[in-house]
């Protein structure tokens, strides 16, 4: 029999658990205006109207720049926090977002989500149940089969509402219980009163993290700090972002969603602090669009887009893909090539956050040569 | 069309003009499932409550009166032929899903594939809550484990409901044998399990062993069960040819299943030291099913499974042995197998010492407090935060029977507990007024919760609690069954 899975409170001296947040942009987000390969040319030749100039850029490397609304990366970038992998996406040709995110969130023709099978797969699978969150109303694709999972919008939704006579109570008949129930109801118990004092304190971001409280995608992500932080065994959360599907006006249209992943983003590692050490922040979108440009100035469904990973361990400050260029490369109808496969970069992710798990169980029927993401 | 029909439901007035609903209302009456009820009244909990306990998803307000008067078997005699018990009133609480009896199977793509996931999940619980045939329904759910199907690969997402009914249901309580093959040429368990892809076209081809390999380590003989990978390769051929046509390929008949002989690898076959002569074409199948649905390892394999989910989490030997037996001599005869296993002296001495799964918990706190519930999102949503949400097993083992993965979800159950007894459950309503009145007592309500009276440490609990139905649902008694 293995040992109980019942400790799910760290100790405040133990090592802490390591943490994987996801971001998925959804709509297919254009990784040529979010990480423009401004050293191309053949990026100004497709895209003459809305290919944003060198100028209006955050010049990382001579090659690539960041797009304005996503200047304060540039000090996660500078400080090796951060890295990118450009050219990145899956083998999923149909180019309907629907398909494409529920491929990429199973990890290929495969029944449920990635995420849930790397947790259910750890050594240390459902130790709390706390484990796997999703903030939002309903759970995505890429969490299906986790151990356990909860759709919540806020630390709120965790507490009981209790009167002290019932965990009183429970905490009497549970302490006289066997050798399961016994100690998973201790358990329980001691992560309840961290989640009820969590709860009653008012969250004071840390060194100033500014997040924006009108908007949802910055709440959240203030909730996931806060539970990292609180160390109440949580090993992933998740989060989408909308807004990206750019057929018309593809800057205007994206301008919203890029600031509000830039701010989220730096207020996020800012807040997170320390415990950004612990934790690893994956941001993807199902494709990228079409290199050129269309008649109403917006970009189509096309292949390749960008990745960014950041975090603990991140041997940041890096753009991993070999530039494809943007002429004979392209695939299908014009689109981005995918020089890396998606799983390549989350591979090295998932073994970093828990090194037992054997990944390839993750992926199965792909080969994985995952990318030298970490130092 | 919120008809008549509907109306004929809701109002005994209209009862009264419709003939043949005239017989239904007088067992509707009759069942009141609130009407005053005893109680046990023993100290520990005796053999009819641990016979409900492992036969159903926990015992409602009567049952145990019930169950009593009749005796043991007559109730397992009525339970191991679920034919025999009428059950219209829980096909009617289902009838509005009617989505997932589409015909044929094409029509499933008419709907959305999300839509027909919840409409599946909500089937299961009202089944599970309010059927009659129990036992069938706590088959239907080991067998859902056991064929374990995540609809969300493929035409999957669209074909589950017709394995759900068309293999599981239908053959829960039936013969083993019909139940293996009916998921192996299940449209679902094709695509799942990559039977469709299993083929041999060209000399060179090597058959898919996803299907042939599951078939053999978790569907029958069981992972010891003395095969080897040559024979799941030899079963891997054998079911070569066996295609379900696909939703993006076709325009008609998506989801039919065909035999395809230029597809199937032909050649003689050795399987478990049998021969299967070449020229055997769609009868291949036959023989490989025959001669793993029969086999002792399957017999010993599944009689350890199903001590497991029906006497303890380590199978006593001896119960194993003679279940497998029965297994054997019955020809995999599931209702002989079951009573069998219900006769074991180890089934009576192994009382309250099993822990419900989040699922089973859930549905005998419904069942046990007479609730009504639409079995929508608010509800599902428990299930997604203890891991045990029906229909999202990723794997083809199913969810695991044994409690240690299940042990970190009791802060769910608590809180479950708290807002269902505070009818803070959207969609679901425990009617806790009308059971204190048909229990009689608070004595005897508790007493109908705990399948016994409580003990010392219970009463003390009970005296401080603001709401007994709470507190006894989140205890670690209620945990057990």
């Amino acid at each position: 029999m293995p040992a109980l899975a019942t400790g799910l409170i760290a100790a405040p001296d133990s090592a802490p658990e390591q943490n994987l947040v996801v971001i998925f942009l959804r709509g297919g987000a254009d990784g040529l205006n979010i990480l423009v390969p401004h050293g191309d040319d053949a990026f100004y030749r497709a895209r003459p109207t809305i290919g944003r100039k060198k100028d209006d850029l955050v010049n990382l490397d001579g090659f690539f720049g960041l797009h304005p609304a996503l200047s304060s990366w540039e000090r996660l970038w500078k400080d090796g926090t951060l890295a990118a992998v450009h050219c990145a996406g899956s083998e999923d040709t149909t180019h309907s977002h629907f398909e494409a995110q529920d491929f990429m969130e199973h990890g290929g023709l495969i029944a449920g989500g990635w995420l849930g099978r790397f947790l259910r797969n750890r050594p240390d699978a459902a130790t709390s149940p706390l484990g796997a969150i999703a903030l939002g109303s309903s759970l995505p694709e890429v969490l299906r089969g986790a151990p356990s999972c909860a759709a919540i919008s806020s630390i709120d939704d965790f507490t009981l509402d209790a009167p002290p006579a019932f965990t009183q109570s429970l905490t009497s008949l549970y302490s006289r219980s066997g050798s399961l129930l016994g100690p998973a109801g201790a358990s329980a118990l001691a992560a309840l009163d961290r989640i009820q004092s969590l709860s009653a304190t008012k969250y004071t971001p840390a060194d100033g993290a500014d997040y924006d409280p009108k908007d949802d995608f910055a709440s959240g992500l203030r909730e996931i700090a806060r539970l990292i932080k609180a160390r109440v065994g949580l090993q992933a959360a998740t989060i989408d972002l909308g807004g990206w599907d750019s057929h018309i006006t593809n800057d205007s249209l994206m301008a919203g969603s890029l600031a509000r992943l830039g701010k989220g983003l730096t207020s996020f590692t800012t807040d997170l602090g320390a415990h950004l050490a612990s934790t690893t922040i994956l941001v993807m979108t199902e494709f990228g669009r079409r290199v050129a440009e269309n008649s109403a100035l917006g970009t189509d469904h096309g292949a390749g887009s960008v990745m960014f990973v950041a975090g603990g361990g991140v041997k940041g400050g890096r753009q991993l893909t070999q530039w494809p260029g943007l002429t004979e490369a392209l695939t299908g109808p014009g689109d981005v090539p995918i020089v890396t496969n998606y799983r390549n970069v989350i591979a090295p992710t998932l073994t970093r956050l828990s090194p037992k798990t054997d990944i390839a169980r993750i992926f199965p029927g792909f080969s994985l040569d995952p990318l030298p993401l970490f130092a | 069309m919120t008809s008549r029909r509907q109306f004929l439901l809701l109002t005994g007035a209209g009862l009264a003009a419709a003939g043949c609903d005239q017989v239904e209302r007088f067992t509707g009456l009759a069942d009141d499932p609130l009407a005053p009820f005893r109680p046990p009244t023993g100290a520990e909990l005796d053999d009819v409550s641990h016979l409900l306990n492992r036969t159903t998803f926990g015992p409602r307000p009567g049952d145990h009166a019930r169950v009593t008067a009749m005796g043991a078997a007559a109730w397992l005699d009525e339970h191991l032929s679920p034919d025999s018990i009428s059950d219209r009133q829980t096909d009617r609480l289902t009838a509005r899903y009617e989505a997932l009896r589409s015909e044929p199977l094409g029509e499933l793509m008419e709907f959305d594939e999300k839509d027909l996931l919840d409409q599946m999940i909500r089937e299961k619980i009202l089944r599970a809550t309010h059927s009659k045939r129990q036992l069938l329904e706590v088959m239907v759910d080991f067998w859902s484990d056991h064929f374990n199907i995540d609809p969300s690969k493929g035409d999957s997402k669209w074909l589950k409901p017709a394995d759900d009914r068309l293999v599981i249901r239908r053959h829960a309580l039936g013969k083993f044998s019909d139940l293996v093959r009916a998921s192996a040429l299940s449209p679902s368990m094709l695509w799942y399990l990559d039977g469709r892809v299993n083929q041999k076209k060209h000399p060179a081809d090597h058959p898919n062993e996803n299907y042939g390999r599951e078939l053999l380590e978790l569907h029958t003989l069981g992972v010891h069960g003395g095969y080897t990978q040559q024979d799941v390769m030899e079963a891997a051929r054998t079911l070569t040819g066996w295609t379900v046509r696909e939703r993006s390929k076709s325009r008609y008949g998506v989801g039919v299943v065909e035999f395809n002989a230029k597809l199937h690898d032909d050649g003689p076959k050795t399987i478990l030291g049998q021969t299967l002569p070449a020229g055997g074409g769609e009868k291949d199948i036959e023989r490989l099913i025959d001669l793993v649905a029969h086999h002792p390892a399957t017999a010993s394999y599944l009689a350890t499974k199903l001590c497991r989910r029906f006497i303890a989490d380590e199978p006593p030997e001896a119960a194993v042995k003679s279940v497998a037996a029965t297994f054997l001599s019955s020809k995999g005869d599931i209702p002989a197998t079951l009573r069998a296993l219900f006769a074991t002296p180890e089934f009576l001495a192994a009382k309250g010492g099993r822990i419900k799964r989040p699922f089973h918990f859930i549905v005998s706190a419904l069942r046990a407090c007479s609730a009504t519930t639409d079995a929508g999102k608010p509800l599902q949503d428990y299930l997604h935060r203890m891991g045990h949400a029906p229909f999202h097993y990723p794997t083809p083992d199913g969810y695991p029977e044994e409690p240690q993965p299940w042990m970190a979800t009791l802060l769910w159950r608590w809180r479950f507990a708290l807002r269902f007894a505070g009818g803070k459950i959207n969609g679901t309503n425990c009617p806790k007024d009308a059971l204190a009145k048909a229990a009689g007592s608070p004595e005897k309500l508790h007493a109908h919760l705990l399948g016994r009276m409580p003990n010392d440490e219970e009463v003390a609990a009970l005296k401080t609690a603001d709401s007994p139905i709470a507190l006894l649902l989140a205890a670690p008694a209620f945990q057990t069954f």
